[in-house]
């Protein structure tokens, strides 16, 4: 695939196996078999601080952070300064996502449902991969 | 000769310029037809404001989609001790009765444009589509008891489809299956309306833009930034039959929205999904009409997207700034749908409409946690100094079980605002507001505020 002059080494972070299996080989994956919806956005705090920033928005989704366990980002590469914008925004989504929880965990889900979710997970990050803009950032 | 019929040829072309030049302007009548009650009939009609359907046509035309295995029809009234669950999509139901296009164009109809002549609206009744759709969302109406006062649809005559999938059919199917029943069980059921003569008729005009800046050239120039839910599966709206998530920021008429050219396909949060029915009678849309020419000029409406790719969000609030600013407007009011993602999106254009000297108030519900301390947004920028709230969605409340349920109760404690132990064995309910269908619509469609000692 064509990444573009400028176009940016991108890393999906995951703990929804459906987006892995899609998308394993095509992009880096760092996929959290057994991690949660907050592990997902640490881990991608994580690759912020250490030169990445946020291409896709990390509370994606209008499900809450304590109803769905499923959390897709898509993050690039960059070889400049820490980028604060993403920061921001990851810093943000923590905050959200631990004011949901604090008051009341996710459940236990049924086969049927987790299914349900990844499916509404993987859909938010496809739109992005499909846009033809992609592989220009 | 050749002479002549060239100087013929263009008074021609002048008169029929001059002739488009008059239906350019959009004026749109609205007939509101008041529906006071809702039976089932041997013909679908409206007979001295009670609304009867002919539930076999109904079941027929859902079925016509083999994506459906199963429907019935279930009637809905203000005061009767019934529960509806889960709901996907609310529309009223509405017919053009002249003017171009025909309602709920791009979907169920052609392409073409919509917003001016004569539209008749079906007020107090609407079409509810309900059923499983995915294990764990969508929303609660009440018809009474405590819950009801949260949601406009307790005080409408509802005609509910319930509506059950084939087997093993996909998610993305299913939506489309259920968005599209919805559409044209309302439009069946709007043609009842044609022949009708309306309680009242309210005229609604907008005109080209320099001619709308001269009518009122002392008021305040006022425009509307309506943003679009847009961000995947069950997340979805739809502008002309166009996916919200693939168009850019465009100008439109407010009357277009009145006949359809937006519809919903969002089913995701019951509290603030932008249901077709609050497209069609958007309050904003309503209130700014309601003023124009008296203390402000509204020019029209701005829409644009919420997407997840985070460039897509740059370019769409670009875009809306530079709409904005291009058509002069003094001021905006602007509506978000959701929470979390389209924060940012919000809060985009609020910071770039504001840098180009335009005044902004944003309109948007609040989830600042149980106890309302926390932020009530997941984004934030300085120029967000101008806030109208809908509520907060993560009240608790109770309510008492109902005698009747229209659709099943199975999926209360996965819709959100539902948690485990949310359904009482006596089928009471303890939830988060957010559960109840529009209870914190973030357009103004509802009762709750907050206020500021």
């Amino acid at each position: 695939m064509h990444k573009g002059g400028t176009a940016l080494e991108k890393f999906i972070i995951t703990n929804n196996d459906k987006v892995y299996k899609k998308y394993k080989g095509k992009y880096k994956i760092v996929f959290l078999e057994k991690g949660s919806y907050t592990d997902v956005l640490n881990e991608t705090r994580d690759y912020i601080h250490n030169g990445c920033k946020l291409i896709t928005h990390p509370m994606a989704g209008s499900l809450k952070p304590n109803q769905t366990p499923y959390k897709s980002v898509i993050i690039g590469k960059t070889s400049e300064k820490t980028d604060y914008s993403s920061v921001i925004l990851i810093e943000n989504s923590l905050d959200a996502a631990n004011k949901f929880l604090k008051h009341k965990s996710t459940p236990k889900w049924n086969e049927k449902i987790l299914n349900d979710f990844k499916t509404v997970d993987l859909s938010l990050i496809e739109n992005v991969i499909v846009n033809p803009m992609f592989n220009i950032y | 000769m050749t002479i002549r019929y060239c100087f013929c040829y263009k008074i021609e072309y002048i008169d029929r310029i001059e002739i488009e030049k008059e239906v350019v302007i959009l004026k749109l009548e609205l007939g509101k037809i008041k529906i006071s009650d809702v039976q089932f009939g041997d013909k679908t009609e409206v007979v001295k404001g009670t609304l009867y359907v002919n539930k076999d046509e109904i079941i027929k035309l859902v079925l016509e989609d083999d994506r459906i295995l199963s429907a019935n029809v279930e009637l809905a009234r203000p005061g009767e001790s019934v529960r509806i669950a889960p709901v996907k999509d609310v529309i009223e139901p509405r017919v053009k009765v002249s003017g171009s296009g025909a309602i709920f164009p791009g979907t169920i109809n052609k392409v073409k444009e919509v917003g001016s002549g004569r539209t008749h609206a079906l007020v107090g009744a609407t079409v509810i589509t309900c059923g499983r759709i995915v294990g764990f969302q969508e929303g609660v109406i009440d018809m009474s008891g405590p819950a009801a006062k949260y949601t406009p649809f307790s005080e409408t005559n509802n005609v509910c489809i319930v509506i059950e999938p084939v087997e093993g059919l996909e998610t993305h199917d299913y939506e489309a299956a259920g968005r599209m029943v919805g559409l044209r069980v309302a439009a069946y059921i709007g043609e009842a309306g044609r022949n009708v003569e309306p309680d009242e008729i309210v005229t609604y005009e907008t005109k080209p833009l320099q001619e709308q800046v001269k009518q009122y050239p002392d008021l305040p120039k006022i425009g509307y930034i309506h943003m679009l839910q847009s961000q995947g599966l069950l997340h979805d709206t739809y502008y002309y039959g166009v996916d919200a998530k693939v168009m850019v920021p465009t100008f439109m008429y407010p009357t277009e929205i009145m006949d359809g050219a937006i519809i919903s396909g969002n089913c995701v949060a019951p509290c603030d999904k932008v249901t077709t029915f609050h497209h069609l009678n958007n309050p904003v849309i309503e209130d700014l009409y309601k003023r124009h020419g008296v203390d402000l000029n509204f020019i029209g409406v701005v829409l644009t997207n919420e997407n997840v790719f985070l460039a897509d969000k740059e370019r769409s609030s670009d875009m809306t700034a530079k709409l904005c600013e291009f058509l002069g407007l003094d001021g905006v009011i602007i509506t978000e749908e959701g929470y979390g993602n389209p924060d940012t999106d919000l809060m985009m254009n609020c910071r770039k409409v504001s840098q180009k000297g335009i005044k902004v108030v944003l309109i948007t519900d609040e989830f600042p946690g149980r106890d309302g301390k926390s932020q009530s947004l997941a984004d934030a920028t300085e120029e967000g100094d101008a806030l109208v709230s809908c509520g907060n969605g993560n009240v608790i409340i109770n309510f008492p079980p109902m005698e009747k349920v229209i659709g099943t109760l199975d999926f209360i404690e996965t819709m959100i605002g539902g948690y485990e132990g949310s359904l009482k064995p006596d089928g009471s309910i303890e939830a988060e507001l957010q559960i109840i269908i529009a209870s914190t619509i973030a357009n103004g469609y509802n009762k709750l505020s907050a206020k500021g000692y």
